[in-house]
């Protein structure tokens, strides 16, 4: 069918999408964007105070980094990925009344939400790297096209996943409120608060062979200059790529069955 | 212009999946992902074959439920079909329901934004337009209101304002034309006549044999999902309107007026001798006969009053048998007769109604109001509703042009 733009046209639809999903996570509320600009930091300065003054939370010396920049480069892109492949999962039943009246592009409706939280997540990123950085944490700035690099690498990886949970979502409704509950259920299985180095070996399968723990470790050696990857590097992209493929040929196999179900 | 149709739809069908329980939803996703058919479905729309080329205008006709918004669907590509094939060559705009995507928190303004990207605008090409479509929308200040407060005149106007600048190959429309007011709607019939006088291609989905006759040279009636006539307009108009009349005289119509237990009902309104509920069409300048049947519980002669109003019920005209001193023929003990003629209606083209109120034998008091669409056809640059009797003059010679034509 002729129905489905090409090119420069997706392309700028992708984009009028994406703003659109930008604008409506601030519609309405007066702070607006300075509230997105402000509370990755606040949310920094929370962390700190909790883990390293309360808590007095210390990572072994084999880390090789603080406790606060550690955490900080897992939390930001974990909340990236988790925010759009909640909101990703959910964008197509979402739009049913839209689906159902305009001919839409709708791999273009799980990717504006996803897109969305990764620009809004990724500036949060930088800020808190600035703030590191003006604080006396050493952070390695020459690593940042490695990190951003991984970026990419982890958001293909969250907008493949998308597009298959937001078909089978449309499906199986009961997928709009499991996914959630399995992202909190990751979330403890991912180093994010803590380091690999401190797993019982038994249990180091879970984190090793989970992508998500490849790629937050990625950005910790990019930017913090903790043990490198070594051997699973391979694993970031595969895993992308694995899942953009996978997410592809499901979405486009559901794709014209999916306004029946909605 | 190219011998390919711009439109071509090969035994299209569509079945709706039979999901009842969530289970249903499970199975039907196991088949489809090993890319398998899916078992039972409810048709609504099967075999349906269709051409439009380019500079055609095609009307798709049919009761409420016969398929015909989604066989337009299935034309737009909003749906895909589960048989035959759809081929579009050309871009493609099409005004399927009020305010399809529209985001009721944004601004006029900002809804073009991505609707124009959707209609196919290139990056910065609404900017250059955006005058031409504000002007046409007319909607004022409202264009940076939330279009939550637009009237839904307002909504239509804005898409069809952004529509008409974007003058696709191919415009469908889905009984749109039935929600502005009529200034409106006469500037959008304007705007029609001249894109299709342009080349342009319409396929239209409406209710209004008016429009339909006015817009359209070809006609596709739509019966149950499947398509009962395919041809020239005025034929398959005919063949569709004999078809509702049957229909609603198999129904039966106002058995009720009788059985009500009103002192004076109007049992039926026949105009040009025709009962049915359809518009009548008259010519400018052609005579009018009007004859309404009234019941009377007791017996007592009734009166009756015959307004003529415009679409909106603005009053144009109205006077009463009893205004004349007319009386009746009594048919029975209950039935009675009134006939009344004008001999040139004086109304200019354009769509009216007739009203008839039974009243009772003192004149004083109104009781039951039967009401049917009166639609003038002709070619007229005049204003307003009706034509004056009237005169030029100058140093030329004068020339009269208050009689009938």
């Amino acid at each position: 069918m002729s129905h489905h733009p090409h090119g420069s046209r997706l392309a700028s639809l992708a984009l009028q999408f994406t703003t659109r999903d930008l604008r409506n996570r601030y519609l309405g509320s007066l702070s607006g964007l300075v509230w997105a600009v402000v509370q990755p930091l606040l949310l920094l300065a929370t962390y700190a105070i909790v883990f390293v003054e309360v808590l007095k939370v210390r990572l072994p010396d084999a880390v090789g980094a603080g406790f606060v920049p550690y955490l900080a480069l897992g939390l930001w892109p974990w909340t990236a990925f988790a925010e759009g492949l909640v909101r990703g999962s959910n964008a197509i039943v979402e739009h049913t009344s839209m689906l159902s009246k305009i001919a839409v592009p709708k791999l273009l409706i799980v990717f504006a939400p996803v897109a969305g939280s990764f620009l809004i997540h990724g500036v949060g990123f930088l800020m808190v790297l600035a703030a590191l950085d003006l604080s006396q944490v050493p952070i390695q700035w020459q690593g940042l096209p490695v990190a951003l690099l991984l970026y990419l690498c982890l958001f293909l990886w969250t907008l493949g996943l998308a597009w298959m949970l937001s078909a089978l979502t449309v499906f199986v409704r009961d997928l709009a409120h499991v996914i959630p509950q399995v992202l909190t259920l990751g979330f403890f299985l991912t180093p994010v608060f803590f380091a690999r180095e401190m797993i019982p070996p038994r249990f180091a399968l879970l984190t090793d062979a989970n992508p998500m723990s490849v790629y937050l470790d990625g950005f910790r050696a990019a930017m913090l200059g903790t043990q490198g990857l070594g051997d699973r590097a391979w694993l970031a992209l595969a895993a992308a790529l694995a899942a953009l493929a996978l997410g592809l040929v499901l979405f486009r196999r559901l794709d014209r069955h999916l306004e029946d179900f909605l | 212009m190219s011998a390919a149709p711009l439109v071509q739809a090969r035994g299209l069908g569509k079945r709706y999946p039979r999901v009842t329980h969530p289970r249903d939803r499970l199975r039907a996703l196991a088949r489809l992902v090993l890319g398998r058919d899916m078992p039972d479905a409810t048709e609504v729309l099967a075999d349906v074959s269709l051409e439009v080329r380019a500079g055609e205008s095609l009307a798709v006709i049919g009761e409420n439920g016969a398929g015909k918004s989604t066989l337009l669907k299935l034309l737009t590509g909003v749906l895909a079909p589960s048989s035959g094939v759809v081929q579009v060559n050309g871009s493609v705009a099409a005004l399927l329901e009020l305010g399809a995507g529209f985001h009721p928190e944004y601004t006029g303004r900002e809804n073009l934004a991505l609707s124009s990207a959707l209609l196919g605008f290139a990056p910065g090409e609404l900017r250059s337009r955006i005058d031409d479509i504000l002007a046409f929308a007319d909607i004022g200040r409202y264009v940076d209101e939330p279009i939550k407060h637009y009237s839904s005149g307002m909504i239509v106007r804005l898409g069809f304002a952004l529509v008409a600048a974007r003058r696709p190959d191919l415009l469908i429309t889905d009984e749109v034309l039935a929600v502005g007011d009529e200034a409106f709607q006469r500037k959008c019939v304007a705007w029609i006549e001249d894109y299709l006088s342009g080349g342009g291609t319409l396929l239209l989905v409406s209710h209004s044999m008016y429009h339909v006759r006015k817009l359209c040279r070809r006609a596709l009636w739509l019966h149950h999902g499947r398509v009962q006539a395919y041809g020239d307009v005025h034929d398959v108009s005919q063949q569709y309107l004999a078809h509702e009349e049957r229909r609603i005289a198999a129904e039966g119509r106002r058995p009720e007026a009788i059985g009500t237990g009103l002192e004076f009902g109007v049992v039926e309104l026949r105009v040009e001798g025709d009962a049915s509920e359809l518009p009548c069409a008259r010519g400018q300048g052609e005579p009018l006969r009007i004859e309404a049947d009234v019941h009377s519980r007791d017996g007592r002669v009734p009166h009756l009053a015959i307004g003529l109003t415009r679409a909106d019920g603005t009053a144009i005209y109205g006077t009463s048998s009893e205004m004349a001193g007319a009386t009746p023929d009594r048919l029975d003990a209950h039935r009675f007769r009134f006939r009344l003629e004008f001999d040139a209606l004086a109304l200019l083209p354009g769509s009216y109604l007739v009203r008839a109120h039974a009243m009772d034998s003192e004149a004083l008091r109104l009781f039951d109001t039967v009401e049917r669409q009166l639609v003038v056809r002709g070619e007229s640059r005049e204003f307003g509703l009706v034509r004056l009797a009237h005169r030029w003059s100058g140093g030329g010679p004068a020339t009269v042009s208050g009689g009938i034509a």
